[in-house]
């Protein structure tokens, strides 16, 4: 069986010699490299190198995120010289755009400070001032909204205003702050309970009022908001993860040049540019979001009844014929039409069995328009089936790599390897894994390409690539024979695996300069 | 956590809507709107009878609709349906009224309405009551709930008049 793997091998080889791309021929040279393979240096340990598609990002972890925020609102305290939560909540309403604040700050103080709810500095309340303001001296008051009196006393502790005067009890402060916080997710934007009052709650009265799991929960939400109004930050999606990727190379209008792919600290890949959960190269987020829609939605279930069905035209019953004449009786509606032309069966006269009107207009419009859908259909799931194979494989990935596992430590017994030497294998699953997940988006890549010479590039690449996982795929499979046996097989393997990933760089290289240099097109 | 918290609620809710019915009750506002509870064992339940305003095509009708308090009143809205239902562009056919003082806070993701427009908890069946009179003397066009009907005020005023005043003395048995 090896030597057929040797076939296709010297099939890509060749293939490589014809030419298109300037780095199919070092591909040749690695492979002729690694036959003169040296056991100390294995050719896949090459450092990560800095492509021009790459971007740089850190990742950042909460209490650094917390840090800047206080970094940012120390230095708009100073340059305002406003309090520190005055200056966090004018940066709140201003989306951390600080820019943006000192602009309108400087032009309007009043004006910036009153829009994000907060009292100018020289009048401590607001205008209206409709209830007995916070300073004057507490009489009995009753809560306008649970009706409960409080007597002078009272007043004083169980009661509460903010600048702008508008008193209540605690317990109904409590009740809706609570309720803003855990069933509406809200944080820097909770507002005074009067109506028409925009004055902002703000973190102080409401770590006073709630319970410490509420307040937690309050500084996580604003914690979050920070980083979802920031641009440059992005929250690793992966279950557990709670680190924060900083990236400023990838803002929304590179996305259609850009596949943003990074790395979280929690080992898993993640796109940055649209917060998929794993690296969805060499495909842009944009058509990501696109095939994925298409995937998800029932478009398709709506495709397959185009293709099979018709309906009645009286009732709109969707009906598929499996059998019979076409003459056909609704089931729903009694309606009588002829199948081929859509026209009511009475018309046909006495031309039963046989549509006299076969080639007229709309029955013809008709035939053409299902054979379209049909052939859509067909090219959808061409390639849908190939994107979820590979799909479906990665799923298997735990297995896959238990499997080589067992016989790496199967080879070490046997063939008396060292524990160094046997870590081919592993390395060349992690290259089979890594190419698979660009073969599954290389093919919804593909299905969205427009048809023309370059797209028939990407496909040469991705054939190729696709043949040369197969071949690895193939020889990790095999089962460990003797001594001999194994040398051959971690030759086969090493240089397989060397192949496969020259193949996916070239892929990945090309594809990605594609869209810098405009290459690709679409129909979208 | 609201589960603990519902006793509380309600009672609160309770105390706030007996609050409001003696509060209606001592000032009727100019004898155009009567409201109070269907029967003194739930306040949660009330009926509302409005007048229909003079200088308007509701002049002379009186509509009947049913107010529904949610236990955690009034830190949520309540809901206002007449029944039966009365033609006009912001009440939904089946007698629901769409007003943005009726809207929780959090309902509206386009934010279109602004914060100050939706209810809070120191609205009350009186300002709400007070809203749908005005809304009767001048629908919102722009935002219906009843999309004919709106169609109909906007493109042949007359006709919805018409429309209405018919519907009034049908209701009336007229």
């Amino acid at each position: 069986m090896s030597s057929d793997g040797e076939e296709e091998f010297e099939f890509e080889f060749e293939d490589d010699d014809e030419g298109f791309d300037p780095e199919a021929d070092s591909a040749g040279e690695s492979i002729s490299d690694a036959e003169a393979f040296d056991i100390m240096s294995p050719t896949l340990e090459e450092p990560p190198e800095k492509k021009p598609y790459d971007v740089n990002y850190r990742v950042r972890t909460m209490q650094e995120i917390m840090d800047m925020q206080t970094k940012e609102v120390k230095k708009v305290q100073s340059l305002l010289e406003v309090p520190a939560d005055t200056a966090a909540t004018l940066l709140r309403y201003y989306a951390w755009n600080s820019e943006k604040l000192q602009e309108q700050f400087w032009n309007d103080p009043t004006a910036a400070l009153v829009s994000a709810g907060l009292s100018p500095p020289s009048s401590p309340s607001t205008s209206t001032q409709p209830l007995p303001s916070p300073l004057a001296s507490p009489r009995p008051f009753e809560c306008p909204i649970c009706c409960m009196d409080y007597t002078k006393e009272q007043t004083a502790t169980q009661t509460l205003a903010l600048g702008c005067g508008h008193r209540f009890c605690r317990g109904c402060w409590t009740e809706y702050v609570v309720g803003k916080i855990t069933t509406e997710g809200e944080s820097g934007r909770i507002q005074c309970m009067e109506s028409g009052c925009s004055r902002i709650v703000r973190a102080e009265p409401i770590d006073e009022l709630v319970t410490s799991d509420v307040s937690k929960k309050y500084h996580n939400l604003l914690n979050q908001a920070f980083v979802s109004d920031a641009p440059s930050l992005r929250w690793c999606p992966h279950p557990g993860c709670e680190h924060i990727i900083e990236c400023s190379q990838a803002p929304q209008k590179m996305l259609n040049q850009l596949v943003p792919t990074v790395t979280c600290r929690c080992g898993n890949d993640l796109c940055f540019g649209c917060g998929y959960p794993a690296s969805h190269r060499p495909v842009i987020c944009r058509i990501v979001k696109l095939w994925e829609k298409k995937c998800a939605d029932d478009s398709e279930t709506a495709n397959w009844l185009q293709a099979n069905t018709k309906e009645c035209t009286k009732c709109q019953s969707t009906i598929e014929k499996n059998g019979g004449c076409n003459h056909m009786t609704c089931k729903k509606c009694k309606w009588e039409f002829c199948w081929v032309c859509m026209g009511p069966w009475s018309e046909h006269g006495t031309a039963w069995y046989q549509c006299n009107r076969f080639d007229e207009k709309s029955g013809s419009d008709n035939r053409d328009h299902q054979a379209k859908s049909r052939q859509s259909l067909e090219r959808y799931l061409h390639y849908f089936n190939r994107w979820a194979n590979h799909e479906h494989s990665a799923k298997l990935d735990a297995d896959f790599y238990k499997s080589t596992q067992k016989k790496m430590e199967q080879m070490q017994s046997s063939a008396n390897m060292s524990w160094i030497e046997v870590q081919f294998a592993k390395q060349a699953v992690d290259t089979v894994i890594a190419a698979r997940i660009t073969l599954k988006w290389s093919y919804c890549m593909a299905f969205y390409l427009k048809r023309n010479n370059m797209t028939e590039l990407f496909e040469d690449n991705q054939r190729d690539l696709e043949r040369a996982v197969e071949t690895l795929g193939y020889s990790l499979e095999q089962n460990i024979g003797d001594v001999g046996a194994i040398a051959k097989l971690r030759q086969e393997v090493t240089n397989q695996s060397a192949y496969v990933q020259k193949r996916h760089d070239i892929l990945m290289d090309d594809t990605l300069r594609g869209y810098l240099e405009h290459r690709w097109e679409f129909t979208v | 956590m609201f589960a603990n918290n519902t006793r509380a609620q309600s009672s609160t809710a309770a105390r706030r809507l007996m609050k409001e019915y003696r509060d209606l009750t001592a000032d009727p506002l100019q004898d155009m709107i009567t409201a109070g509870p269907i029967s003194e064992d739930n306040m949660l339940e009330w009926e509302a009878l409005v007048q229909g305003p003079e200088g308007t095509p509701y002049e002379g009708g009186i509509f009947a609709a049913k107010l529904r308090f949610p236990s955690d009143y009034p830190l949520n809205p309540f809901k206002m349906t007449f029944d039966p239902p009365l033609l006009h562009p912001n009440i939904y056919p089946n007698g629901d009224v769409c007003i943005s003082i009726l809207h929780a806070p959090g309902d509206d993701p386009m934010r279109y309405e602004t914060a100050s427009e939706r209810w809070s908890p120191v609205q009350s069946v009186r300002s709400v009551l007070l809203s749908v009179l005005s809304l009767m003397h001048a629908p919102n066009s722009d935002s219906p709930a009843d999309v004919e009907c709106a169609k109909l005020y906007r493109d042949d005023k007359p006709e919805f008049e018409r429309r209405v005043r018919a519907q009034v003395k049908s209701l009336l048995g007229i």
